[in-house]
């Protein structure tokens, strides 16, 4: 019995070090936010307004290798809370966060999506959601919002189908088609893969494309845009496989298409579900001259960065190209880049500015409606319903935008990036190549 | 009979085994002229990655009919162990062109993961499942769970989420033609390294005296007991064995793959878990077989155009194997011959 004992006091030990280490990666910044808000509301909100607060949802993949994606982007939502904090609060309200981590097993998992936002959707004094980051968590945490009429602002999903009724839109938010409470300040894949095409074919002169995409929504549908517009330029697309994330050994794939040899492998997938792997297991093959390309997914940071495609890929990720669907040049891009670093001591992520323009319409919706809604559901419903009407306009860090009759952005940017291995002083980083605007023509 | 103990060639290989492995080499040349020289290779080597891992799944559960489900996380462990002491105590970066030299570091390699992995086995199953040896069966497995959980997370806190780069200390570019085919040297090492593993598992089960305390042990728990096995002692090395394998396993993969990350145990284990499932749960020689199954039903998927469907391929060729055969390919039979 005594060594029975001890067996258990051990097990429960290392149980208790294996939750805390688990809870240690996504709380950093969880922990400050939750704590410190009864504690601010005082200071925030003024004599009148005693400690009234209202609460910004969060929902991004925090953990696993989808840290180099979530991270920056709840910084960019974290800055322009605490700013707007700083300022005193808006008409008389101190902003909360309640984050919330969608990675299950080091990777955005659609059903922990869901149930984060029911969470969310329980609490009255959520007016609004910022994320997901993955458009498969989008279409399954639409349906969930759209039903109970809270406003969800994604920065970084670009899945045509989560908006646009010609692609399946009207499905997800099936519970009211035309009470939209789902915007997005990134532009859609039709977009981004018509224009990886355009740079794959025109600025780098590839004719042979081999696509590999990682079966999901955002994966797949931004390669079969990538395949068809790279057909329709007059390129040849010599094979098309799907590999799930669960796929770690690329070889056979690769050592299948080596006989047709393509001239640019285009991958359709985020970093995490594979596209670090695949550039990393071309050069084992001998493939790794090949140009590779892929979307928003893979241009995540710097090398060194957790998770980020360069860490990921190594040596291997030299002469690869990636787009972001979101303009690079932004307006006052050197003190967002200061207030972000003075803060957070790194620099902003890809996605970052758009989180925190999604967070400055959430706060300017609030701005507008705070003062004629008498309830938290009345002040929701109108929070939702000011963001949400194509009139209005606002003014974030990406520029003045406003959102279509889908909640589809007027901005129609897409940013080129190209790898370079010497840049972050030999770590490698994405740098920037050009930005152009796809404008309405292009839909 | 103890003088007898020495290793020699299996005597059972007689007449009757004749069909059998007249059916593996069949198996091999249908599989070579449907995927070519090339993908072999290829098939070859992540098949011999999941047919060690499935050896220890089959063993733990021959002998005590727990699921191990910790084992893919153990295999992660070895991985972890492996490109720490490439990239730590050893301080290496790039490969090691001395052939000597590699030879001497990869010896080590070998020798010092698999034995604390070895350790790591035991001391998991001394203090997670031997006080649950006597309750029901679903404690145990829930146990294996939790176990499973643990690794992850505390390799999580020691490597972080993120996929590890680790010194690949195999030159990539050291590959012969044959066939019309670039081979690398590193598939060929790791494939032998497997088969010689699961050759002295075999030779150790089936011709020594802790081999025999298994087998027993495997049979009939009490009656063993009763016979004189140490029945702890069997078991703790059941596990050690297990997760040495495991262990090997891990450090092939980081020499193939060259990272490491904390959850790559979930998918590997779940893919050797159906390998042993396949060849016959309890049955070496049917993980080791199952392994290469599925390591083929993934390449050949990825060679006809089929990747999206591998999983369903993998999952759909073991309904119909347990439809047809349920107890596996080979049937469960550690008990009488391992």
């Amino acid at each position: 019995m005594q060594s029975r004992r001890i067996g258990a006091i051990a097990v429960a030990a290392v149980v208790v070090a294996g939750a805390c280490s688990s809870a240690a990666t996504p709380a950093p910044s969880a922990a400050p936010a939750g704590s410190a808000a009864p504690a601010s509301a005082a200071p925030a909100g003024s004599a009148a307004t005693g400690s009234k607060y209202v609460t910004i949802g969060v929902d991004l993949p925090l953990s696993g290798g989808e840290f180099a994606n979530g991270d920056p982007t709840k910084k960019g939502i974290q800055l322009a809370v605490d700013q707007a904090n700083a300022n005193g609060g808006i008409a008389g309200y101190t902003i909360k966060l309640s984050v919330k981590d969608d990675a299950v097993n080091g990777v955005h998992n659609p059903q922990q999506g869901a149930t984060n936002v029911q969470t969310l959707v329980a609490d009255p004094t959520v007016i609004g959601i910022v994320g997901p980051f993955n458009s498969n968590v989008g279409a399954a945490e639409i349906p969930i919002t759209n039903q109970a009429g809270l406003l969800q602002c994604s920065p970084a999903n670009t899945n045509p189908g989560l908006t646009k009724p010609q692609y399946g839109a009207l499905d997800i938010r099936k519970a009211f088609p035309n009470r939209i409470n789902y915007i997005r300040v990134a532009t859609t894949d039709d977009i981004q893969g018509l224009a990886g095409a355009q740079f794959a074919y025109n600025d780098l002169g590839k004719r042979r494309a081999y696509i590999v995409d990682d079966t999901e929504t955002y994966g797949k549908g931004l390669a079969d845009v990538f395949e068809a517009q790279f057909k329709k330029l007059g390129g040849t697309v010599v094979k098309h496989d799907g590999a799930p994330s669960s796929t770690t050994d690329y070889t056979p794939l690769l050592t299948a298409v080596q006989s047709k040899n393509p001239d640019v492998v285009y991958f359709g997938g985020v970093t995490a579900t594979g596209g670090g792997l695949l550039r990393k297991q071309m050069a084992q093959v001998g493939m790794g001259s090949l140009a590779f390309g892929g979307g928003d997914g893979i241009v995540d940071g710097p090398g060194g960065v957790e998770g980020s495609f360069i860490t990921v890929a190594g040596a291997a990720a030299a002469n690869s190209f990636g787009t972001i669907a979101a303009t690079h040049d932004i307006p006052n891009a050197q003190a967002f880049s200061q207030a972000y670093q003075k803060a957070y001591g790194a620099a902003p992520g890809a996605y970052s500015a758009s989180a925190y323009a999604c967070t400055q319409v959430i706060l300017q919706a609030l701005q507008a409606v705070a003062a004629t809604a008498t309830s938290p559901t009345a002040l929701r419903e109108a929070v939702r319903a000011y963001a949400t009407d194509p009139t209005h306009k606002f003014n974030t860090q990406l520029g003045t935008i406003s959102f279509d009759q889908n909640g589809d952005t007027s901005q129609h940017i897409i940013s080129f990036y190209k790898t370079d291995m010497t840049a972050a002083g030999g770590k490698g980083d994405w740098v920037f190549v050009r930005q152009q605007d796809f404008g309405q023509s292009s839909q | 009979m103890q003088t007898q103990r020495s290793i020699r060639l299996p005597a059972r290989l007689d007449g009757s085994q004749l069909p059998f492995v007249a059916a593996i080499a069949g198996s091999l040349v249908v599989a070579y002229a449907l995927v070519g020289p090339q993908q072999f290779s290829n098939f070859l080597t992540i098949g011999a990655v999941y047919a060690l891992i499935a050896l220890g799944y089959t063993m733990v559960y021959g002998i005590i009919e727990l699921i191990n489900f910790a084992h893919g996380d153990v295999f992660m462990v070895g991985s972890f162990v492996a490109l720490w002491i490439l990239s730590g105590p050893l301080g290496l970066h790039g490969s090691i062109d001395n052939p000597a030299l590699l030879a001497v570091v990869l010896v080590g390699l070998f020798l010092v993961t698999m034995l604390i992995l070895g350790a790591l086995g035991i001391f998991i199953e001394r203090f997670a499942y031997r006080p649950l040896r006597n309750a029901p069966r679903l404690a145990p497995l829930i146990t294996a769970i939790g176990v499973s959980f643990i690794l992850q997370n505390i390799m999580q806190a020691f490597f972080g989420p993120s996929p590890v780069n680790s010194p690949q200390i195999f030159t990539l570019n050291a590959r012969f033609d044959v066939a019309g085919a670039s081979i690398g040297y590193l598939n060929v090492f790791i494939v032998a390294v497997a088969v010689a593993l699961m050759i002295a598992l075999q030779l150790f089960v089936g011709r020594t005296r802790l081999g025999r305390a298994m087998r027993s042990t495997a049979q009939d728990r009490e009656a063993a007991e009763l016979m004189g096995v140490d029945i702890n002692l069997t078991i703790a090395f059941t596990f050690f064995i297990g997760s040495a394998l495991a262990g090997a396993a891990g450090i092939v993969w980081v020499l193939y793959f060259g990272y490491a990350v904390f959850n790559q145990g979930f998918y590997a284990g779940l893919f050797a878990f159906t390998a042993a499932v396949l060849g016959g749960i309890g049955n070496t020689t049917g993980a080791a077989l199952g392994g290469f199954v599925i390591g083929f039903l993934q390449v050949a998927a990825a060679q006809y155009g089929y990747s999206r469907w591998s999983e369903v391929a993998i999952f759909g060729v073991l309904v119909l194997v347990l439809v047809f055969r349920p107890t596996g390919l080979l049937g469960q039979q550690l008990g009488e011959r391992a």
